[in-house]
Parts: structure tokens; sequence; C-alpha cells
């Protein structure tokens, strides 16, 4: 099976589950017992945060990977997850405002959760910057890889800072802490944006190989002098 | 502190549109990438 046939195949799964659990979520769950409506975000924020910090972890992986072997393969898919995460990250920095306004009464605050969850996306966009700056392969393989690795040791400190501190966020979703009625929608929308997160995670990495062996196979041609002269033109 | 949040559609309805829209983009423009840079 081709890439892109994968690539198809989990971002029409990822879809139909998605549309199953947020459809679930919102139409057939009773309203949460003390946020009322408000609390059908958790089938959406929950699983973005997951595939946020999955994909970090992937690109952490992947960094390893590139430093060890300085194989090409690894450093494209490091760029990828970080990519793919930056979109789930940001997208957790718009939903929990628009989730604690109703129900906390503000946008936003210097809280341990919200703050090192800030740290990270500015960490990863760092490292998306230097590779945009650095244009030599090697050394922007390295260079980013370790940049890649420091950003990471942020995201379990993101993932533990509701149990280590003091946290006005909701402490850490578990199994037990969730009524099955909407455990169900939970789980399923869970499961979709992980295979959404797949499929975008194997387009991304096809772009990168695709730009990749156009920089290696034929690289950019000096540019030409604005006026072309001939040798023996008197 | 007791009591239920009342109403609150809007931010649920503005957090999903948001979300699914910006996974639409997303998506739309790694396929625009792909076939940049495919060409």
């Amino acid at each position: 099976m081709k890439l892109t046939h994968w690539i198809l195949a989990l971002g029409a799964t990822g879809l139909l589950a998605l549309g199953a659990g947020h459809g679930y979520g919102l139409l057939a769950t009773p309203a949460e017992a003390s946020m009322g409506e408000t609390g059908r975000i958790l089938y959406l924020h929950v699983p973005t945060a997951w595939v946020a910090m999955l994909a970090f972890t992937v690109a952490f992986l992947a960094a390893i990977g590139s430093l060890w072997s300085g194989k090409a393969t690894w450093d494209l898919s490091m760029e990828s997850g970080i990519e793919v995460g930056m979109v789930f990250s940001v997208l957790i920095c718009i939903q929990g405002p628009i989730w604690a306004y109703p129900t906390q009464n503000y946008w936003w605050t210097w809280d341990p959760r919200l703050t090192t969850t800030a740290i990270m996306v500015v960490a990863f966009t760092g490292v998306l910057v230097m590779r945009r700056l650095i244009h030599q392969h090697e050394r922007r393989m390295a260079a980013t890889a370790v940049a890649t690795i420091v950003s990471w040791v942020n995201v379990p400190v993101v993932y533990f800072s509701v149990e280590w501190w003091d946290s006005v966020h909701q402490d850490l979703s578990q199994v037990s802490s969730v009524d099955r009625v909407m455990l169900i929608p939970l789980l399923v929308s869970l499961a979709g944006t992980s295979l959404l997160g797949t499929a975008f995670f194997l387009a991304r990495y096809r772009v990168a190989r695709a730009r990749y062996l156009t920089e290696e196979v034929a690289p950019e041609l000096p540019d030409l002098p604005e006026q072309l002269e001939l040798e023996d033109s008197p | 502190m007791n009591g239920v949040v009342e109403g609150g559609w809007a931010y649920v309805i503005a957090a999903y549109s948001i979300t699914w829209a910006a996974w639409a983009v997303y998506g739309v423009s790694l396929w625009l990438r792909n076939r940049q840079e495919s060409s």
C-alpha cells in the first residue's frame, strides 16, 4: 500500500470516528454536572492535547534517531512531528480559553499548566524557525535535533503540572474519573483524533521528503548574471 | 462553589468550529504543499 493510500485511509477513518465521537458527545450525552453544556468541550480538548503531546514525543524520538544515525528519514520525521504538534498545541491554546471563560470567568491566567503549555508552543516554534534559518542539511539536522530534545523536556512537565503544583486547571483525566456515558464518546474522539493526527504526520512527512529529494537530487542552480556576454565579443 | 453553568452552547460551537476549520485548512495546505513540492 502506497503512502498516499495510508494517508487517505487513516484520514478518512479518523474523520468518521471523529464525526461519531463528536456527534455522540454533542447530541446524545447529558450536560456535565457543574460545567453544563460547556463540558462537551471535553471530547475536543482532551484528544487534541493528547495528539499534541504524542506528536512532540514522536519528534523527540526522531531527534534521538537522527543524532544517532544521521539518516534523513529521522530528520524529516522530526520536522513532521513538530509541525503537527504545533497545529494541535495552538488549537489547545484556543480551546482552553473558550472553555475557561464561561466556567471560570477568565480567558487566560498564568497557571502552571497554561504557562508550561505556552512555553512548549514557544520552544517548538523556535525549533521550526531554526529549521528555516539553517540551510546546510547536516548542520540543520544536528542543531534542531538538540533543540527538539531540549524543548521536549518540558512536555512531561506540562502533563504533570496539575499534579506537581496548585493549578486552576482540571486534574489529569482518568478512565475512573469520567462517567461511562461520557467515556465512550471521549474514547471514540481520542481514537479519531489520533488517526487524523497520524494522517497529518504522514502527509507532512511526504511533503518534507519531496522537498528533501529536490534539494539533494537537484540542488538549486546558481543565479545567472543579469547580462550575459560572449567571451570573444569586442 | 456550587451551581451549574447556564447556557454555554455558543462556546461549545465556537470551539468545535474553530478546531474543525483549522484541521480542514491544515489538510488542504498539506495537499497543496505536496503538489507544489512534487511538481
